[in-house]
Order: C-alpha cells, then sequence, then structure tokens
C-alpha cells in the first residue's frame, strides 16, 4: 500500500531522514520505533507531504506522493494523528472532529463516521460542546484520533499517541488502536514506547538517527537483544 | 442579579443619552431617546425575566423610564443652566420641559415596544426585532431632519468605517493575521474610484461599475500583499503589513511624473549614447500624472440613479447607498464566516500545521483572508472618494489602519455585532461628541470661567490646555489601555475567545483531569 524507497528528508541543512525504505502493506500495522530525534515525526511529515523529500520515492497504491500536495495526500486516503496531538483548542471536540473531515463532501457518510467514532471513544460523545483546549491529555489524544478518522483515511499515521499520558491511559489507547485496526484499517504507528507497539503491531522498523536499523516481525524484534537493550529497558 | 444587570445597563445608556442632551439640546433628547429606547428594549431581553409581551413591555417600560429620566433631567439642566453658562440665553422651562420629556416618552416608547417584542415565540421574535431595526435604520435620515440634530453626515462617516472594521475582521478576526497596514487598501480602492470616475485623467465611468472594479482592484492588491507573507507569523506578518500600509500612501503621493521609456531600446540608447533612439512608452511629450501628488484627486464623479438623479450635497441618497453596503458586507462576510473557507480560517488560526494536516490548503486559505478583506474595502474606498469627491494620500496613513483595528478589537475580535459596536463608539465619539464637547466646553470657558480669572498666564494656559480634540489620542489610548485590563474579549465577544480569556487554564486542568480519568 505504501512504500518508502530511499527517502532523504532535511530541515534546512540538517539531514534528518538518511535513505529510508520501508513499506506497508495493506490492513498491517507497522510501528516505527526509535529515540528522540530518531526521525520518526519526520518519516511521517515527509509520506504526508508536510516535509518535501530531498530524494528517494514515496509510493502510495502506487502513486508517487513526492510532487502532490498536502490536500490531495488528504484526499487519496492518507490522514495523521499528529505528534503532541495538534488538537483545534478553542474549537469544540465536534467542530475538531468536522475538521478532519474538511476534505469530504458527503454528508450522510461524515454524520456515520461521526457515529463510529463516538462508538470507539465514547468519552468524546460525553465532552461534545467542550473545547479543545479544556480536555485532558488523554482525551485530546483521543479525540486528534478520532479526527484522523474522520477524514476516512485508508491509511492511519499515529505519531506517539502515548506521548504524556498515565500509564492506565496508554494501555486503553492502544486497545483502541488494536480496534481500529481489527475493522481493517491499515496503520503506520510510530512511538518511543517500543514495548506497548511492539505488541499490538504486525511488524516494525527500528530508527536510529535518521537510518533504519533493523527490521523484522514484530514478535521477533521484541525478543531481538538490540531491542532489547536499547528501547526495551532490559538488561 | 437580573435586575442589577438591567439597572446597570439602563444607567449606562441613560449617562450617554444625558451626555448628548447637555452637548446638543434641543430635540436631539427625542432622537436619542428613540434609539438607546430601542437598544434598552433589545438589552432586557438579556436579563432573561421576560416570558411574555406582557412582561416585556413591563421591564422594558421600567428600563426605557429609567433612561428616560436621565434625558428628562440632562433637558432641565441644558436648557436652564449650561445654556447662559455658555454666553446663550437660556431657553424657557416650558420649552425645555417639552424637551425633556419628548425624550423621555420617546425612550419609553420604544423600550415598552421593543422589549414587548422579546416576550414572543422565537422567529416572530426574531422577524419583530429585525423589523424594528430596519425600521429605526430607514426612518432615522428623517428623524435627523425634523429635529435638526445634524447628525447624519457622521453616521454616513460611521458607515464607511464600519464597512472597513467589518473587512479588517475578517483576516484578523476570523484567520489570526494581524493587519496593521488595512488603509491601503481603503486607499487602493479610493484611488482606483478616483482615477476611473474623474476628468483628471479623462476617465468618467460610472460609479455603480467603478465600485466592482475598485472593490477586485483591492482584492487583487490583498492577494499581492498576502503573497510575501504566506511563510509568516505573529510579529512578522504584521510588519510587513505596517510596512505595506505605508508604501501605498507614499506611492500614490508619488506617482505625478511619470516617464515609462521601452527598456531594450533605452539600453542600446545609452549604449551608442544616442538618446533618440529610446521609445518612449507613457509620458513622452511631458511626464505622466497618475495620481496629482498631494493636491490629489478632485473633483470625483458621483453615482446617479434614474429617479433620485445625481447624488448631491442631500445626505439621503448616500446614506441609503452606504447603508446598503453595509447590510450587503454583513451578509456576505456572514455566509463567508460559516462556509468551508471560514472553517478553514478558524483551523488555520488555531494551529496552521494541524490545519495543513487536514488537508487545508495554508495558501489559498490565507490568501483568500487577505483578498476577502481588501475586497470590503475596496467598496468602502470607492464610496468614500465619490462621497468627498476628493482624495488625498494624506486621509490613509497608519493612524486610520490603527483605528479601524481598535474598532475590531475594542468590539471583540471576530464578532459581528461587536466590531459594528466597537466602530459605532469610535467613530461617534471622535467624530460628534469630542468636536461639540471642545465646543461647549470652550462655550462656558469664554462667558462664565476666563473673565473672572485676573492672571493673563493662567488664562493662556486653562485656554490652551483644556482642549478636548488635542487629548484625543490620549484619551483614545486611555480607554484601551483600561478596556484591555477590564475586558480583554472586548465589548461582545466571539464564544471562542471569551472562553480563551475567562475559563480556567486548560493545562493546569490537564494532570488533574488525567489522574481522574486514569482512576
Amino acid at each position: 500500500m505504501l512504500e518508502l524507497v530511499d527517502v532523504h528528508s532535511y530541515y534546512g541543512n540538517i539531514e534528518a531522514l538518511k535513505g529510508i525504505s520501508l513499506s506497508v502493506k495493506t490492513g498491517e500495522v507497522v510501528t516505527l520505533i526509535g529515540s528522540n530525534g530518531a526521525g520518526k515525526t519526520t518519516t511521517l511529515r515527509t509520506i504526508q507531504g508536510l516535509l518535501r523529500p530531498k530524494q528517494g520515492r514515496i509510493l502510495f497504491e502506487g502513486r508517487d506522493l513526492g510532487t502532490i500536495s498536502t490536500e490531495e495526500i488528504v484526499r487519496l486516503g492518507i490522514a495523521q494523528s499528529p505528534e503532541g496531538r495538534m488538537i483545534f483548542p478553542r474549537m469544540t471536540v465536534l467542530e475538531n472532529l468536522e475538521m478532519g473531515a474538511f476534505q469530504r463532501r458527503d454528508r450522510p457518510g461524515i454524520k456515520s463516521d461521526l457515529e463510529h467514532v463516538f462508538g470507539l471513544f465514547p468519552r468524546l460523545k460525553e465532552r461534545i460542546a467542550q473545547k479543545g483546549g479544556t480536555l485532558s491529555g488523554g482525551e485530546q489524544q483521543m479525540l486528534a484520533i478520532g479526527r484522523a478518522l474522520m477524514a476516512r483515511p485508508r491509511l492511519l499515521l499515529l505519531d506517539e499517541p502515548s506521548m504524556g499520558l498515565a500509564p492506565m491511559l496508554v494501555s486503553q489507547i492502544f486497545s483502541i488502536i488494536q480496534e481500529i485496526s481489527a475493522e481493517g484499517m491499515t496503520i503506520l504507528l510510530v512511538e518511543q514506547n517500543a514495548r506497548m507497539a511492539l505488541t499490538v503491531a504486525d511488524r516494525g522498523y527500528v530508527l536510529q538517527t535518521g537510518e533504519i536499523v533493523l527490521t523484522g516481525d514484530a514478535k521477533a524484534l521484541q525478543v531481538n537483544e538490540t531491542v532489547r537493550k536499547a528501547y526495551l529497558g532490559e538488561a | 442579579m437580573n435586575i442589577l444587570k438591567l439597572i446597570r445597563s439602563s444607567s449606562v445608556l441613560g449617562a450617554v443619552g444625558a451626555l448628548t442632551v447637555l452637548l446638543f439640546g434641543g430635540w436631539s433628547g427625542a432622537v436619542i431617546g428613540w434609539l438607546l429606547g430601542t437598544g434598552m428594549g433589545y438589552m432586557s431581553s438579556q436579563t432573561k425575566l421576560i416570558a411574555n409581551p406582557k412582561t416585556g413591555a413591563q421591564i422594558g417600560g421600567t428600563a426605557g423610564l429609567g433612561l428616560g429620566i436621565w434625558l428628562l433631567v440632562a433637558s432641565l439642566l441644558e436648557g436652564l443652566l449650561l445654556l447662559p453658562l455658555s454666553g446663550r440665553p437660556a431657553i424657557p422651562f416650558g420649552t425645555a420641559l417639552l424637551f425633556g420629556l419628548a425624550g423621555l416618552g420617546l425612550a419609553v416608547l420604544s423600550a415598552v415596544l421593543m422589549a414587548a417584542f422579546q416576550g414572543l415565540a422565537n422567529p416572530a421574535q426574531k422577524q419583530a426585532t429585525r423589523l424594528t431595526l430596519a425600521f429605526v435604520l430607514l426612518i432615522f435620515p428623517f428623524a435627523d431632519q425634523i429635529a435638526q440634530t445634524g447628525w447624519i453626515a457622521t453616521v454616513i462617516q460611521i458607515q464607511i468605517f464600519a464597512i472597513l472594521a467589518l473587512g479588517l475582521n475578517i483576516p484578523v478576526g476570523y484567520a489570526g493575521l494581524l493587519d496593521l497596514g488595512y488603509a491601503a487598501f481603503f486607499a487602493i480602492g479610493a484611488y482606483t474610484t478616483g482615477m476611473l470616475s474623474s476628468a483628471h485623467l479623462g476617465i468618467e465611468w460610472n460609479f455603480w461599475i467603478v465600485i466592482w472594479i475598485a472593490a477586485a482592484v483591492a482584492a487583487i492588491a490583498g492577494i499581492i500583499l498576502g503573497a510575501p507573507t504566506l511563510p509568516l507569523r505573529g510579529d512578522y506578518l504584521a510588519i510587513v503589513t505596517l510596512g505595506f500600509g505605508e508604501i501605498i500612501p507614499i506611492v500614490f503621493r508619488n506617482l505625478t511624473e511619470i516617464k515609462i521609456t521601452e527598456p531594450i531600446s533605452s539600453l542600446l540608447a545609452t549604449l551608442l549614447n544616442r538618446p533618440e533612439l529610446a521609445i518612449c512608452l507613457v509620458g513622452c511629450t511631458e511626464p505622466f500624472n497618475l495620481t496629482n501628488g498631494e493636491t490629489g484627486i478632485n473633483p470625483i464623479g458621483r453615482p446617479s440613479l434614474p429617479i433620485v438623479g445625481t447624488f448631491g450635497t442631500s445626505p439621503f441618497p448616500w446614506y441609503y447607498l452606504v447603508l446598503l453596503l453595509v447590510v450587503f458586507s454583513m451578509f456576505m462576510i456572514g455566509r463567508l464566516r460559516d462556509s468551508r473557507l471560514g472553517r478553514a480560517w478558524a483551523a488555520i488560526r488555531e494551529d496552521e500545521l494541524a490545519a495543513s494536516a487536514m488537508g487545508i490548503n495554508r495558501v489559498s486559505t490565507k490568501l483568500l483572508a487577505f483578498a476577502m478583506g481588501a475586497t470590503f474595502s475596496g467598496f468602502a474606498g470607492a464610496f468614500y472618494a465619490a462621497y468627498i469627491t476628493a482624495i488625498f494620500p494624506s486621509v490613509f496613513d497608519f493612524s486610520v489602519s490603527v483605528i479601524i483595528l481598535c474598532m475590531v478589537i475594542l468590539g471583540g475580535l471576530g464578532n459581528m455585532t461587536g466590531v459594528l459596536l466597537g466602530c459605532i463608539i469610535i467613530m461617534a465619539a471622535d467624530r460628534l461628541y469630542l468636536p461639540k464637547l471642545a465646543e461647549v466646553l470652550k462655550g462656558i470657558l469664554n462667558t462664565s470661567v476666563l473673565p473672572n480669572i485676573s492672571s493673563p498666564a493662567l488664562r493662556d494656559f486653562i485656554t490652551t490646555s483644556l482642549d478636548p480634540i488635542q487629548m484625543r489620542l490620549f484619551l483614545f489610548g486611555l480607554v484601551l489601555v483600561i478596556m484591555m485590563i477590564v475586558r480583554p474579549e472586548g465589548l461582545v465577544p466571539s464564544a471562542q475567545r471569551r472562553a480563551e480569556l475567562h475559563e480556567p487554564d486548560p493545562a493546569a486542568n490537564d494532570s488533574l483531569a488525567d489522574v481522574r480519568s486514569a482512576g
């Protein structure tokens, strides 16, 4: 479904991605793990066209995303729940969700997707008229995922959904991610919390300072010596 | 609590009315009583005490009476005390009483009527309120003429600025793009009209066509300004718009001696040192004068209509034309705000990166915010040029941009009613009350204070320092500072700004709610 071939991205003169190649197949959950500054968020931004690759190709269902605009990419079916959630603080929960469907014009479809999101996150329905900025961190994360789902994507990009959340909430969020995946959604999950990410993912890539150093089945990575030492905090 | 609110608003309006009567005297109390009474009646619905037209009429009547008493007292004070103090003959008690009672009566009557309408069930209530407002606006010029208050010229100016403030509210209030050079678009609209419908360039097109051209040219200027500012945010954007606002009047001031030669031939001419080779395109026999510099363009063609004829010195046609423009602007801006584009503006204002991740085109959204805002100032500029029939570059300087921005902020960023209110308050205070206050104060000083002071130095000091016109900017600044402390969200804030400024800090809430939901 998605394929990155030798992608290089820069912030000014700093090379943030040094030739990344990865692929996501339809229906899979693929995780990209790595420490701070490894280039995880940069990868997602590059896929969505918020950052342009200097070199390499990004293919989504055979189409090259390198030259088309972010709007077009969203319309093709790639939505993102960005790092740090980035919800619209002064809009209500409902308005935030509606913004997610900005590219769509099928009113009945939007309405049924809204019900679907409220089914996944009953919490959001309770707070439907509340301002996004007044939600708790966990609720904001739910809102960010729900907002991305409102675009009715075929590929969902999740950037650090566990960031800054209490452990209880982290497992709650991850079980919802599993639920979304069970409905057939293809997900590319970026995480620092490697342990949780590898339990929900089918496959994983380990990113280190802009390069992919390891890849394999999530189960295999869970027992991999390097991963255990560096990212799972085991001796 | 609600009763207190009612008393408070009735005294605020009463004080405004009393000030009006003290300054203007005569039948002005009747006109202001009618206007404020209508406003009072509308405001009394906010007490939530009104259940049906009958309770509405009772509450409106009470509030109107509270307002009317101010007018009555002020009328007596003005006629019997203030007039002789300022060296004019006092008016008989009976006449002063008549003026006062007219104000009181009209205040009570209009408040009762409007408040009674507020007691109606919803669709009827809205319709009745709108019809009353429309009636007030349509009948105002006649009331002004009958009462001889002479306010209509100022009211037309207020309406011009209302269009400008509504337009500036688009980039600043809706899209969050601070524009400090908005007067430039006003100037562009006015100058386009000036050039296309005056004898100056020999192009004398019909006003009804030129006004659309002016709006289109202003919109294009908006895009030209918007393009280089796309990657900029906040302070940097403000600086660029400020520069744009400074450049435009200077350009109009200096476009007086234009001579353009075809570049290749003129290069050739310099190289070969044979000036006759240069092909001249514009301003060959004498330099081309586009804007006539500081002297400005004058006279500018006026609009004309089949039955009315050419608009002349009578303010009536002008009043209705600008009223139409204001209503049209409000309607269009309201539709824009509720459209997809309006939602994109709101998203850009909230978080640009998140907005583009939603698939919102940042470039076109921002450019359209500038262009749409500029369009309405184009209308205002075209009307202004035709109304004044003369334009000068100095009319469009930085202070105009600032005043319009103040109207938007004072009234309530992002809220049309608030912006209109801010515009009315600032313009009325600046163009109506302050000059009149200066005049009345001068009268009082000259007849009652100065003759009693023997020291010439002190007399000099008083005459020079007690001039409200000179304190204009000081008073203006004072009001803004007080507003920012007392009511930072503006008089009539949009719901979002109110939430932002008056709800508990979301960050502080965050951790608590996290604990709660975790537990």
